[in-house]
């Protein structure tokens, strides 16, 4: 199985801590970015179809930016492109990104008709001042009503650790509002202080909670979800059961993706590459008929059995020999044997499963650079 | 019996740091045309990188120069650079054998300083010639007349007629030209007697095996001649002579006065060291020159490779920088938590950072070094007597009778405004009082005698910090006495770590045993469990910190395009994890080993 990704770099305005590729005032070019989009898809598949490869994907992901401020028929229009130029699987997880104060039933119901099935809204926080303070261009009653237009649908809310004045009940606020209008995913992400960003002179300035309270934070947020129904399957996401992000889950399963769009990556023919990320570059590019690639890369075996590993420690489902096996022909555990041997406390093994032990999920880098040469 | 050429002058500077010796013979070295402006690094002289970053000199480089002076003759100069630093005074006894004169450089704003005085007296009691130079005369602050008066006072020096530069604007320079012709005499000796040239130092070359850097007393070497060391046994073919302009410039022969450098295809130092005398080898029985008074290193510490696999490397390097430095002195040791490598001794702390910084820097090897400790005498039960400076060889307390520790005399001088100051810190020391003079109404001389081991930490941080630099401080080993000392032992996790340990005075283990674990829990990374670390004395835990587990290490967010990131933030961790040392369980940087340094000043 495979993904599509495809990134849509507008939004309304830039947030504190966001080093994605977007352009807030650039909303104009949306209609002229997604024709040059729609362009690239079929470069794409007409590449694909030469190849010859076997392939049937299985979920296509809106991401951002925010893809719910452009006109809703533009991304209707690039779905319609994408079943023109791949074959998808009969029952595709189609997600798209959107903001709250973005979004209104008519929209939704031309990502319907788009075939969209599921649909990731930025909470962040349900504090106001901290959404502000993210220069968020939503507050928390704007996010109800989002959550009421989706009632009954597939959505997930994301919410944000480590914001400034952050405390456990801010946290527990957030996700009880978060499960409570009716998401069946809660991604809890860190906040990560980017240089560049605006939030990293708060974080220069030591304004942010530290790695301590940030690791309390989460510990206490693991717990409230599960007490709600939301399970971790991997670092920063819960879902209640059968409602993961099968998107996501690609991905950490070393799946193969193809993205389109500025600045999105790939992982096909054993190799990872990447769109330019400049908005003119990137319609010239494929104005032109070329890809927009800036940068690619064959993975070698070595590096691919290290990425295998390093994946799927980020999950519940963990490592599956046998799955390594398939891939490589080999047995991970005499790939890395030493590695291996210095980790097997921190790891939970369970039939054909390896997983890291809860307590140490969220300091894995401690143990994944073991299995680094 | 034919002399020496008598248009010939062999002198060194003498200066204390920062009194711009280095930059005074920079100008010389430019005013004879030696070195074109053009082609001149700053500071020719101090070629090491290490020389140059801190400013001071460490090996003696020699240089020969021409000049033609106001009588209308040419003259030939050698000049021999010295160390101003009190840990290389044994550098510069070599270089002040090797001379028959010397410039004393004062900084014009500052007056004669401690360590320059040590330096002095070594060149008096070697019959130099001694010509005073008052230099930075272009500084606001110049006291000239005063520096003047010190000298005349303190040395005992004729400052008449002295020049007075700016070495910085090149100001007079000529005038201290025209009195090393003037006052600095000509070498004796006898061109035809067999030939005694003096060993003042040496270095290894790939090519031509060992330079040595000589000062023919008598006779005269040429390429060809057959030669050997008096104290060595081995004969050797002289492949090259020359003289320092200032880099190796082959000339057919060197004669009695001159100095310059031999090379005859040497492969060990061993054989042909520095101090010795080189003489023909057809005159077996030639009487050798005196040599130097052998120094002892006063501080010890172990170095390691912190990749245990560099052994040999390390092995190779060590051996590399004893060929140009005789004071240095190692021997294989062998560490349970840092595996193998060396116990080195050095003449003081400056001496033992530099060579640090030499095998990194030259040898691109990454090392640690454990902390310095200096050489304590045991006396067992059973009678026997030996000398300790490595803490885990030290016997089970019940063997020892008693111990010793070397005492140093300390001479302190200071503006008189910080004498409480600086009383304070040698009390908190262990020192003994012993005699206070003021000098003049700026200046006191402070004399105490205090144990070597309390001098080796941060004794030169601290003076310096209490007396807002002012002071400075000179010291030599004034014998052993008989003290309460204790080996303190550092746990990790539960288990010792032998590079940690220390020996320590009894009444101040509880102390320095609580700074240590603070300060190693706050050098430690958190890992993935909580580490106590404790300080014990024969079992007996005294105190005690605890680096607690780290609760978040992990990169948020990773999908499709933050896969390459990931592995490269992964990469770099990983490269960091490289320079950690695993003791036992528990993964160590190698800076830590020098913790033991810092004291409470830091908190």
């Amino acid at each position: 199985m495979a993904g599509i990704y495809v990134h849509i770099p507008f939004c309304r305005q830039k947030c504190t801590y966001c080093d994605f590729t977007s352009f807030p005032n650039r909303l104009s070019f949306a209609e002229a970015y997604m024709a040059c989009l729609y362009k690239e898809l079929s470069l794409r598949g007409k590449e694909l179809e030469k190849s010859g490869k076997e392939v049937v994907f299985d979920t296509v992901y809106f991401g951002g930016g925010t893809p719910s401020v452009i006109d809703p028929e533009l991304i209707y229009g690039a779905m319609k492109q994408i079943k023109n130029c791949f074959p998808l699987s009969k029952d595709p997880e189609i997600t798209i990104e959107m903001n709250p104060g973005t979004v209104s039933e008519k929209k939704i119901e031309t990502y319907l008709r788009a075939g969209i099935n599921r649909f990731s809204v930025g909470l962040q926080t349900a504090i106001d001042s901290q959404l502000e303070n993210l220069n968020r261009i939503h507050n928390v009653r704007d996010y109800l009503y989002c959550a009421s237009l989706l009632k009954g649908k597939n959505f997930s809310a994301d919410v944000m650790l480590g914001l400034k004045g952050q405390t456990k009940e801010d946290v527990e606020k957030t996700i009880l509002i978060a499960a409570e209008s009716g998401a069946s995913h809660i991604s809890m992400y860190a906040l990560t202080p980017e240089d560049g960003t605006p939030i990293y002179t708060d974080y220069l300035n030591g304004e942010l909670p530290d790695a301590d309270e940030v690791a309390s934070l989460y510990d206490f947020g693991r717990k409230l979800l599960k007490e709600k129904g939301f399970f971790r399957y991997e670092v920063s996401n819960f879902a209640k059961p059968g409602k993961e992000s099968r998107h996501n889950l690609n991905y950490w399963r070393r799946g193969e993706y193809l993205g389109f769009g500025v600045s999105a990556s790939s992982f096909f023919f054993e190799r990872r590459f990447t769109n330019t990320f400049d908005l003119d570059e990137y319609m010239k590019c494929v104005i032109s008929g070329f890809f927009p690639v800036i940068e690619s890369e064959k993975v070698e075996k070595e590096d691919a059995k290290f990425e295998f590993l390093m994946l799927a420690l980020r999950t519940e489902e963990g490592i599956s020999s046998k799955g390594y096996r398939d891939a490589f022909g080999s047995d991970w555990k005499e790939d890395f044997a030493e590695a291996y041997r210095k980790t097997k406390k921190y790891l939970r093994e369970t039939g054909d499963r390896t997983k890291i032990a809860d307590k140490y999920l969220y300091v894995q880098n401690r143990i994944l650079t073991e299995y680094m040469s | 019996m034919a002399r020496p050429d008598r248009n010939l002058r062999n002198f060194c500077i003498i200066a204390h740091i920062d009194h711009g010796k280095s930059t005074l013979a920079d100008r010389i070295m430019e005013l004879t045309g030696q070195v074109s402006k053009r082609d001149m690094e700053e500071q020719l002289l101090d070629s090491m990188d290490i020389e140059r970053e801190r400013g001071i000199t460490i090996k003696l480089a020699p240089v020969r120069m021409y000049y033609t002076a106001l009588d209308g003759q040419e003259y030939e100069f050698n000049l021999i650079d010295t160390p101003g630093h009190v840990d290389f005074t044994y550098e510069v006894s070599r270089s002040l054998a090797a001379c028959e004169g010397a410039l004393l450089v004062v900084d014009a704003t500052q007056g004669v300083e401690a360590q320059t005085l040590a330096n002095v007296y070594l060149a008096l009691e070697n019959d130099l010639e001694i010509i005073p130079v008052i230099n930075k005369i272009d500084l606001q602050s110049a006291r000239i007349e005063e520096a003047k008066k010190e000298i005349e006072e303190v040395i005992g020096l004729d400052t008449e007629g002295c020049p007075c530069v700016s070495a910085k604007e090149g100001t007079n320079i000529r005038d201290i030209l025209e009195a090393v012709v003037a006052k600095i005499p000509p070498p004796e000796g006898d061109t035809e007697a067999p030939l005694r040239a003096l060993i003042f130092d040496s270095y290894y070359d790939n090519y031509k095996g060992v330079i040595l850097f000589v000062r023919i007393k008598d006779g005269q070497v040429r390429t060809g001649d057959k030669i050997k060391a008096a104290l060595g046994e081995r004969v050797y073919e002289v492949t090259e002579v020359g003289a320092f302009a200032p880099y190796l410039q082959p000339k057919p022969r060197l004669a009695a006065g001159e100095v310059g450098y031999l090379a005859a295809s040497i492969k060990s130092i061993e054989d042909v060291s520095v101090g010795d005398t080189v003489i023909n080898a057809a005159f077996p029985d030639t009487v050798p020159l005196p040599g130097y008074k052998k120094v002892q290193p006063v501080v010890f510490c172990g170095i390691f490779p912190l990749d245990g696999s560099k052994f040999l490397d390390l092995k190779d390097a060590i051996s590399k920088l004893k060929l140009n430095d005789a004071a240095l002195s190692f021997e294989p040791d062998n560490s349970v938590a840092l595996g193998f490598g060396f116990r080195c001794g050095f003449l003081g702390l400056l001496h033992m950072e530099i060579i640090q910084e030499r095998i990194e820097r030259e040898f691109n090897l990454d090392i640690i070094t454990t902390a310095p400790s200096v050489s304590y005498i045991v006396h067992k039960t059973d009678g026997t007597v030996f000398h300790v400076d490595n803490p885990s060889h030290l016997p089970p307390v019940a063997e020892i009778d008693y111990m010793e520790e070397p005492i140093v005399k300390t001479e302190i001088y200071s503006p008189p405004e910080y004498m409480g100051s600086i009383m304070d810190l040698c009390r908190d020391k262990r020192g003994v009082f012993k005699d206070m003079t003021y000098l003049d109404a700026h200046r006191v001389r402070i004399e105490y005698l205090l144990p070597l081991n309390e001098i080796v930490y941060d004794f030169f941080d601290e003076i310096k910090s209490r007396t807002k630099g002012y002071a400075s401080f000179d010291y030599e080993i004034a014998g052993y006495e008989r003290s309460k000392l204790v080996r303190m032992d550092i746990l990790l996790n539960g288990e010792i770590c032998d590079a940690l340990s220390l020996i320590v005075h009894e009444e101040r283990a509880y102390q320095r045993g609580r700074t240590l674990c603070e300060n190693l829990k706050d050098a430690i990374p958190r890992q993935l469990f909580e580490i106590p670390v404790q300080a014990a004395i024969g079992g007996k835990v005294i105190a005690r910190e605890t680096v607690k587990a780290v609760r978040k290490d992990v990169l948020a967010k990773c999908y499709g395009g933050d896969i390459t990131r990931k592995k490269k933030l992964l990469e770099k961790q990983k490269e960091g994890k490289k320079r950690m040392r695993q003791i036992g369980t528990v993964e160590v940087p190698s800076e830590v080993f020098m913790q033991i340094l810092k004291t409470n000043r830091d908190k």
